[in-house]
């Protein structure tokens, strides 16, 4: 827990920050649910009804001379303002029934990463109907599936729905952001990937070994003593996909899977020993596939969970430090975002999260999910301080400023095993930095 | 499930008269002929029996036509996947206005009142 070092006969001991840790996690856990046999109708009623509420109070602001109408009183040639979800009709969506279908000559053989399509279109639907949206001003690139929108425009000959303005939820609100005296710093990663081909060892324990104050002379050692938590967005664990072919395991291959589990869990009691450790799984982690994925199982970590420094949370996970809220993901809801829709950098997608209020809009439609009945656990409520994404390309921050003097602090979090680069956050003045790790002996 | 009902379906015993096996006669019962075992008209499909809703015989007061009602308002989100009493659950912590008198005609209903589930439940 403390960085020591001998310095002309005298013992310099740097003692580790606090930080007050509180785990905001409870709507994300399934074990109080009971699957029934509902579909995902119901998380859809849930969303547009929140959504709605939240829209309906919005548009008496924006657009006070017009009324709000649901789509299927909708007249010829009037001014008014719908308010529903969005559906995408995209002719590249991979569906089931294109592999029994006879012709295929939309969908090519090989798998694009990107589904976008120029033809694609917008529709508005509400729980009674569906009306298709036409207008230049919404660019079906940028939207997605299950967003919940208002539109100001008017009902055309054809039937459709000319858009004329539209409004987005918006920065949720935000608490007033505390002040902190001294520097406290969080340390993101995401990406170990241990058990894959591209984990080097050497550079993990690097990190390690310079989190917990082991490495680097006085200022160095300062430096680390302010690091109050870890957080590991998602992917520790990859499990060898020759495994898992259908066959028998032998006990060679009942090792592969086991052994890169068995590393982590040294890696992660070294780190729980010396800082608080937050470990979130991943679309690659043992744990369920679905959204929001249950914390991985104490019996993983037969070492680090012996100490009350590591906690196992969910995906997406949500906490509280020190009076700064953050919440992140372990990338999937901006990876699938990334493929049905486009934009300039992943930041822009995670912009375009916060201000449609939603953490993970494609689920259920592309992205898995748990059908929940009474309630959609993505739904943002309060703007958090820190949004992090892990498993990403390269790492990427962006402090934003909302119009109600909300601020946020983006961090797309890189691989590790790729790059060797963590993120450290300063909560201070909510400033961030990459730290490098490499293990390259040649260079 | 309609396993107590399987034996008014198919008579047990054969009739005299038949000399062929049982297995080519019960595949002949389609077809009107004499001493074959009669089998329930295709249109009336198990489910409806074997879960005991016969809706023509149990329409007695608008209690029913209520909660029927109550099921079809789409206000209230999609009926199928939950249980009327919870359905008037949510719908009453989501603040949508829902009746008391749903409510209170749920709740005085015993644990395996089929007026319980939503019209759908174990049709679709």
């Amino acid at each position: 827990m403390d960085g020591a070092t001998i310095e002309d006969g005298e013992m310099k001991l740097f003692e580790r920050k606090q930080a007050i840790y509180k785990s905001l996690d409870e709507k994300y856990l399934v074990h109080g649910q009971r699957y029934k046999g509902q579909q995902y109708s119901q998380i859809y009623f849930a969303r547009l009804h929140h959504l709605r509420n939240l829209l309906h109070s919005l548009v008496t602001k924006w657009k006070p001379h017009l009324e709000v109408i649901t789509v299927l009183g909708l007249e010829e040639s009037r001014e008014c303002v719908i308010v529903g979800t969005i559906y995408k009709h995209m002719k590249l969506k991979p569906c089931i029934l294109d592999e029994y279908s006879k012709e295929r000559t939309a969908v090519p053989l090989v798998k694009p990463h990107n589904f976008l399509h120029p033809d694609d279109q917008l529709i508005l639907e509400d729980e009674i109907g569906r009306v298709k949206l036409r207008g230049s001003l919404l660019n079906p690139t940028d939207f997605v599936t299950g967003i919940g929108l208002a539109l100001h425009g008017m009902k055309t000959i054809e039937g459709d729905f000319l858009v004329q303005d539209l409004l987005e939820a918006g920065f949720p609100p935000q608490t007033k952001l505390p002040r902190l005296g001294e520097d406290k710093y969080v340390v993101f990663v995401s990406g170990l990937n241990v058990g894959s081909n591209i984990f080097n060892p050497l550079q993990f324990q690097l990190f390690v070994d310079h989190v917990t104050g082991h490495l680097g002379g006085d200022n160095e050692q300062k430096m680390t003593s302010q690091i109050v938590r870890v957080v590991i967005a998602g992917n520790s664990v990859i499990i060898p996909h020759s495994v898992l072919n259908g066959q028998a395991l032998t006990p060679e291959d009942q090792r592969k899977l086991t052994e890169p589990i068995k590393e982590v869990d040294i890696l992660l009691t070294q780190l729980a020993a010396a800082v608080p450790l937050d470990i979130m799984p991943g679309p690659t982690d043992p744990a369920n596939s679905f959204l929001p994925q249950q914390p991985l199982h104490r019996c993983l970590f037969p070492g680090a969970s012996s100490y009350n420094t590591f906690f196992s949370c969910t995906n997406p996970h949500q906490f509280e430090l020190d009076g700064f809220q953050f919440l992140g993901t372990s990338g999937q809801n901006i990876d699938d975002l990334d493929k049905y829709s486009s934009a300039q950098t992943k930041l822009e997608f995670v912009e375009r999260t916060l201000r449609w209020r939603h953490l993970a809009p494609t689920a259920p439609n592309t992205l898995g999910c748990y059908p929940f009945t009474e309630k959609d656990p993505f739904f943002i409520e309060n703007c958090p301080n820190v949004y992090f994404v892990g498993n990403q390309d390269k790492y990427e921050t962006v402090l934003l400023h909302g119009p109600e003097e909300q601020q946020v602090r983006l961090v797309c979090i890189p691989r590790f095993s790729e790059s060797g680069v963590a993120v450290m956050l300063n909560l201070r003045d909510l400033n961030c930095h990459a730290l490098n790790f490499s293990a390259d002996l040649d260079s | 499930m309609a396993s107590s009902d399987i034996k008014d379906f198919f008579r047990q015993k054969k009739r005299g008269v038949s000399k062929k096996p049982s297995s080519s006669s019960r595949k002949n019962s389609g077809k009107s002929s004499i001493g074959t075992i009669c089998l329930p008209e295709p249109t009336d499909t198990p489910a409806l029996i074997a879960h005991g809703k016969f809706d023509l015989q149990d329409f007695k007061g608008d209690g029913d036509e209520k909660l029927r009602q109550f099921d079809m308002e789409m206000r209230y989100g999609p009926c199928v996947g939950l249980s009327r009493l919870e359905r008037w659950e949510r719908a009453c912590s989501m603040g949508l206005n829902s009746p008391p008198e749903i409510g209170n005609l749920l709740r005085s209903l015993s644990g395996s009142n089929p007026k319980l589930e939503c019209l759908w439940e174990g049709r679709v």
